[in-house]
C-alpha cells in the first residue's frame, strides 16, 4: 500500500524503486530454505493480488518462489547475513535485478507485450541501483525486526 | 536431518511451483475468481490507500523538486522580476487610461469652442519653496506653444504659458496670488477682474458699480487682443459666496474653480481661437439631480376600542 500509494508516486530519476520488493527479499535472505520459498510465494500471491498488475496471477508467485529457491540456495555458500551486512546488501539488490529480469522473461514467454527492451533494461538497472542504496537504509532495521521475533529455539 | 529437511522444501517448492502455473493457466483461462479477487482487494483498498496518498503526496515530486532546485530558484527569481514588471506595466495602463478620459474631456471642450489646441502632458510641478504656482507641460515651441498662451483642462481654464523652451514650457496656474484675469459673468454679462489667492479660492471684483453678482454665476474670460494672453468665453469658475460690504464701490465675491488644479495631468494649449470666441457655448450645464418622490398611503381606519364600545351602549 505504501508503495502504491508512496513510493510510486515519487518520481526516481532513472527508474523507480520497489521498497516491497526490497523488504521481501531482505526476508527472504534472512530465512531458511523453507521460509525463503513459503515466503516467496506468500510474497508473490500479494503482489498477484495487486490490482494495479497487469500480469497473469500466480506469475508473481511462480517467480518469487523461484527466487526463494535460489536465495536458499545461494545463501548457504554465503552464510550468516547478519554478520556480512555489505553482502546481505549486495545480495538483496543482486536479488531484486534478478527478480526483474526473470520477470521480463517469463513475460516474453508468455507473450506479454511489456513495451520497449532498453526501457525494459533501463527499469531493472535502475531499481538495482536505487535498492542497493536503500537497503542499506532499511536492511538493518529488518535485521533487528527478525532477531526480534524469533523464537528462543530458532535463537539457539 | 538436513537430508529431511531438503525434501520438505524440494516438496514445497514443486507444491508452490506447481500452485503457481495453475493459477496462472487458470487466469490465462480466464477463470473470473482471480479478476474478483484483484477487485475485491481494490475495493478493500482503496479508502486506505486514498488516506495514504494523501499523506505521502507532498514527497511525490522530492527528487525533481531537489534536481531542479537551482533552476526552480532561478525561475523564481525571473518570474519575480516580470511580476514587478506586468505590476508596473498595470499601474502604467491605468496612468494612461485616466490621461486619455482627461485628454477626451479637453478635446471636447476644445471641440465645443472651436479652439485649434495642443495637448500637452503635465510633466512637473512647481516646487513649493519658489512661492508661485506653476506646471511643465512636455509640449514647448517645437509644437507651436508661444508665451501668453491660454492653457486649458477638461473643465475650463488652467493658466497660461509663462516660458517656453523648444519641447516644454511652464505654465502659471490660475491659482497662483499674481493671476489676474477679465471675466464675464455669464447671466448678467457684467465683467469683474479675477484673481488667484494662492488656493482653490478666487476674489472676483466687479469692474460695474451697477453689476450684479448672484451665487453660482458662472464666470467666462473675457479674452484679451489676439487672444493674447486669454482666449474669450473659456470657463473659469462660478461664484460661491458673494460679499455684502458696503465700503467698497462695487461687489466682491469669492469664487470657486472648475479645473482641479491638484490633480490635473493633461492640458491643451489654445494656440488658435475663432474670431469672437464661442460666446457663451461653453458654459457648463448643470447635472440634473434625481429627485425623490414620496408616495403616502392611507392607513387602515383603527377600530373602535372595547371601552369605547361599551361606552357608546350606555
Amino acid at each position: 500500500m505504501i508503495q502504491e500509494a508512496a513510493i510510486s508516486k515519487i518520481n526516481f530519476p532513472i527508474s523507480g524503486f520497489s521498497l516491497y520488493l526490497c523488504v521481501l527479499l531482505g526476508l527472504m535472505a534472512l530465512e531458511d530454505k523453507f521460509g525463503a520459498i513459503a515466503l516467496g510465494f506468500i510474497g508473490g500471491i500479494i503482489l498477484d493480488l495487486s490490482p494495479s498488475s497487469d500480469s497473469p496471477f500466480g506469475k508473481w508467485s511462480l517467480i518469487l518462489t523461484l527466487v526463494g529457491y535460489l536465495f536458499s540456495r545461494n545463501r548457504e555458500s554465503i552464510g550468516d547475513f547478519t554478520e556480512r551486512p555489505v553482502a546481505f546488501i549486495l545480495f538483496v539488490s543482486a536479488g531484486a535485478t534478478s527478480t526483474l529480469l526473470i520477470f521480463l522473461i517469463f513475460g516474453i514467454i508468455l507473450g506479454e507485450n511489456n513495451g520497449a527492451i532498453l526501457n525494459n533494461l533501463q527499469t531493472v538497472v535502475g531499481n538495482g541501483i536505487w535498492t542497493l542504496l536503500f537497503s542499506s537504509i532499511l536492511l538493518p532495521g529488518l535485521v533487528k525486526l527478525r532477531q526480534f521475533t524469533l523464537t528462543s529455539r530458532e535463537r539457539i | 536431518m538436513a537430508g529431511g529437511g531438503n525434501n520438505r522444501s524440494r516438496l514445497l517448492l514443486v507444491i508452490l511451483l506447481v500452485t503457481s502455473l495453475f493459477l496462472i493457466t487458470l487466469d490465462l483461462r480466464g477463470v473470473s475468481i482471480t479478476k474478483n479477487s484483484r477487485n475485491a482487494t481494490q475495493s478493500f483498498l482503496a479508502p486506505i490507500q486514498r488516506g495514504v496518498s494523501d499523506l505521502f503526496s507532498p514527497v511525490g515530486n522530492f527528487f525533481s523538486d531537489v534536481k531542479n532546485f537551482g533552476k526552480t530558484k532561478t525561475e523564481l527569481r525571473d518570474l519575480k522580476r516580470e511580476n514587478a514588471k506586468l505590476r508596473k506595466k498595470v499601474i502604467l495602463n491605468k496612468d494612461t487610461t485616466g490621461q486619455l478620459k482627461k485628454l477626451k474631456n479637453v478635446l471636447d471642450l476644445a471641440g465645443r469652442g472651436s479652439y485649434k489646441v495642443v495637448s500637452a502632458r503635465v510633466i512637473g510641478k512647481g516646487s513649493s519653496y519658489t512661492f508661485s504656482q506653476t506646471i511643465t507641460i512636455d509640449a514647448g515651441s517645437n509644437d507651436g506653444v508661444k508665451k501668453d498662451m491660454t492653457v486649458m483642462g477638461e473643465l475650463g481654464l488652467v493658466g497660461v504659458v509663462k516660458s517656453t523652451t523648444a519641447t516644454s514650457a511652464i505654465v502659471l496656474l490660475m491659482s497662483d496670488p499674481t493671476f489676474r484675469i477679465g471675466v464675464r459673468i455669464a447671466r448678467s454679462q457684467s465683467i469683474g477682474v479675477l484673481m488667484g489667492e494662492g488656493d482653490s479660492n478666487y476674489a472676483l471684483q466687479l469692474l460695474d458699480p451697477s453689476g450684479s453678482i448672484e451665487k453660482g454665476d458662472v464666470l467666462l474670460s473675457l479674452g484679451s487682443d489676439n487672444n493674447k494672453p486669454f482666449v474669450p468665453g473659456l470657463p473659469v469658475g462660478y461664484v460661491k459666496d458673494v460679499k455684502n460690504t458696503s465700503a467698497t464701490l462695487t461687489q466682491e465675491a469669492s469664487v470657486r474653480s472648475y479645473s482641479n488644479l491638484g490633480s490635473i495631468g493633461v492640458v491643451s494649449v489654445i494656440v488658435k481661437s475663432t474670431n469672437g470666441g464661442p460666446k457663451d457655448a461653453l458654459i457648463p450645464r448643470p447635472t440634473p439631480t434625481p429627485t425623490t418622490t414620496i408616495y403616502v398611503t392611507q392607513s387602515p381606519t383603527p377600530e373602535a376600542s372595547p371601552s369605547q364600545s361599551s361606552k357608546a351602549k350606555n
